[in-house]
């Protein structure tokens, strides 16, 4: 379990958490889910007393993060999976973690056999590609069995079996009633992985909630009509204070009506309706739409996507006046 | 890598229960230490190095005996004895010092080796690894100071007792009477290696300082072999007030600490090896208090 409170760190001139409070909770994967720069690894970090918040607060398992006797075994963290000597062996490097909790060798071994190290365990870490390297951070989140586990973008640079595989192993570890908090800036991983999301934009949480109620809540359910007497269907619609759109020849957009309400209102009226979707946006789009004001670092060539049908950018000035400035990041 | 993998582990705890002691973050560090190929290469080096060294600057002073014996100086043949006294004293050169001949390069290369085994860490984002492991952060630094103290005093010994072996059957010749019961030749071998032990701690202060390797040996250098230059001009500067400055560099009083016997005009040994220690203290408060508050 991770609770903070108020949590706050500023770099400089840059505040790069803005006093955020949130609970992750034992038995449940959590997602924590925002754009490059949004505050996801700094937090990260304060949980794991790397960095000293500005103000405000959070513990771990009761206590904050230093103050545990035995830290591995209460909180795993992948935080950086280049937090590691180049040179030094990733059998050695795994070796020296656990030496400071009398962590058997027998114990180093059942983690680089998990995590699918054993072939290259005895060759230096410098020369990991990417994915070997994620696997390697994963190893050693795992080395004390912890309690709770951190993994900071675990996926990043992992090929499609790695990705399955620490997908089932948030999965396993929650279900054993292990806190799991995993970052990402992909909602399509989190929909897969995550029971409870927590979104957090330029320092601050956007949403706290759990992946349906998240959709739920930022996808306007919508149906796509096919009729040729648009005109009239809409009308009828439009008698019950339903929005309604027509963006092509003979196709309606209908907001908020289950498809069997717009049949049978269709049906009464005699009117002949030829298809009906139900368009639900993905839990992508849903994320786009909570997070479009709240990216940090704009690309300059499109103004980043947006869910098809929906209204205008509420503030496209504030999009197009994010300064270059704002560029120099202060992480990843 | 697979379900059944992850089940099956569970089914044992097999991590253990143990938490961090002091002990155990002294082993942690210890594998670290010896696990890179590169450190164990530097080591094997420095102990070549030292004893060649050594042996080099021992023929140096073979020689210069020799030549006050054999031609001497304008004309006037010297007696050996007069030819080893004309040593500027407390300059290193004694006989008695002959174990710390070539204790320079042991200086230079555990200094950097002290200051690459935090600032590495630092550089290859391992420190984020090692403060989970060990959040107290300060049992790191101690733990990462003992394993080099003992490794840079026990080499310096070592190195100083096969240089010194190898070293006095050249002087044989002069009938001088060298042997381990000189006056300062078994306080020599240790007290170099307290020298190169402190040198160590202030290495790696700076590495923590620092956080970057080649900053932390460029001052490291700086101060330890290039400020002694500075010294040497600065007591031909006018009035007497500048000449007493040099003996309190840190190399000067290091330097001191290792010889026997009062000079005039320069620390005696025990006050030059306080000064020395003042400096280790004065490089590792600030060290351990930056490590301490500082994010990582």
């Amino acid at each position: 379990m991770i609770e903070a409170t108020g949590l706050r760190k500023v770099y400089g001139a840059k505040t790069a958490v803005d006093g955020i409070s949130f609970t992750v909770q034992p038995g449940k994967v959590t997602g924590f889910l925002g754009p490059n720069g949004a505050g996801k690894s700094t937090t990260m970090r304060m949980i794991m007393g790397l960095d000293r918040p500005t103000s405000g607060d959070v513990i771990v398992n009761g206590r904050h993060y230093s103050q545990h006797k035995a830290p591995l075994h209460q909180v795993g963290a992948l935080l950086d999976a280049k937090a590691v000597h180049t040179s030094r062996s990733a059998y050695n490097h795994l070796r020296a973690m656990a030496a400071t909790h009398g962590i058997p060798n027998s114990r180093v071994e059942e983690v680089i056999e998990m995590t699918g190290l054993t072939a290259v365990a005895k060759k230096k870490a410098g020369g990991f590609s990417l994915g070997m390297g994620q696997r390697l951070g994963i190893a050693n989140a795992l080395l004390g069995d912890p309690q709770t586990l951190i993994l900071d973008e675990p996926v990043n640079g992992l090929d499609p079996e790695g990705v399955q595989w620490v997908r089932n192993l948030a999965r396993y570890l929650a279900s054993q009633g292990k806190t799991i908090f995993i970052s990402s800036h992909l909602m399509s991983e989190m929909a897969q992985t995550a029971d409870h999301l927590i979104v957090i934009g330029r320092g601050k949480i956007i949403a706290d909630t759990t992946v349906d109620a998240l959709i739920e809540s930022q996808s306007r359910k919508r149906t796509l009509v096919r009729t040729s007497e648009t005109t009239r269907l809409s009308e009828l619609l439009a008698r019950d204070g339903v929005r309604v759109e027509q963006n092509e020849r003979e196709t309606l957009e209908v907001y908020g009506v289950e498809p069997l309400r717009i049949a049978e209102l269709a049906l009464d009226n005699r009117v002949l309706v030829y298809e009906l979707t139900p368009l639900t946006s993905s839990l992508e789009e849903a994320y786009f739409q909570l997070t479009k004001d709240e990216v940090e670092y704009h690309s300059h060539i499109t103004g980043g996507p947006t869910a098809p049908g929906g209204p205008l950018d509420a503030n496209p000035a504030g999009v197009g006046a994010t300064p270059a400035a704002t560029m120099e990041g202060i992480q990843s | 890598m697979s379900t059944t993998t992850v089940s099956k582990k569970h089914a044992v705890p097999s991590a253990g229960t143990g938490g961090v002691t002091f002990l155990r973050v002294l082993n942690s560090e210890a594998i670290k230490f010896r696990t890179l190929m590169s450190t164990k290469l530097l080591l094997v080096l420095t102990f070549v190095a030292i004893v060649g060294i050594g042996l080099l600057s021992a023929l140096v002073r073979w020689n210069f005996i020799n030549q006050m014996v054999e031609v001497g100086r304008q004309g006037h043949k010297e007696t050996v004895q007069q030819a080893v006294d004309s040593f500027p004293p407390g300059s290193g050169f004694s006989l008695y010092n002959l174990p710390n001949a070539g204790l320079n390069i042991g200086i230079l290369v555990m200094g950097s080796l002290a200051v690459l085994f935090i600032a590495s860490e630092y550089a290859t984002g391992m420190i984020r690894s090692t403060m989970n492991a060990a959040p107290g952060r300060l049992s790191t630094f101690g733990a990462k100071a003992v394993v080099l103290v003992v490794v840079s005093y026990v080499l310096s010994v070592v190195a100083g007792v096969v240089t010194f072996l190898l070293a006095s059957p050249m002087f044989a010749n002069f009938s001088l009477d060298l042997g381990w019961n000189t006056d300062g030749v078994l306080y020599s071998v240790f007290t170099g290696g307290l020298y190169v032990s402190g040198v160590a701690l202030i290495g790696l202060s700076l590495g923590t300082l620092l956080k970057n390797p080649a900053g932390g040996i460029t001052v490291l250098v700086g101060i330890m072999f290039v400020l002694p230059f500075a010294g040497q001009f600065l007591s031909l500067a006018p009035g007497d007030f500048w000449k007493y400055v040099p003996q309190y560099l840190p190399s000067e009083a290091g330097g001191r600490f290792l010889s026997i016997g009062h000079v005039d005009g320069t620390l005696d040994p025990w006050a030059g090896g306080l000064v020395f220690l003042g400096y280790v203290i004065l490089f590792m408060v600030p060290a351990l208090i930056a490590l301490k508050k500082r994010d990582v």
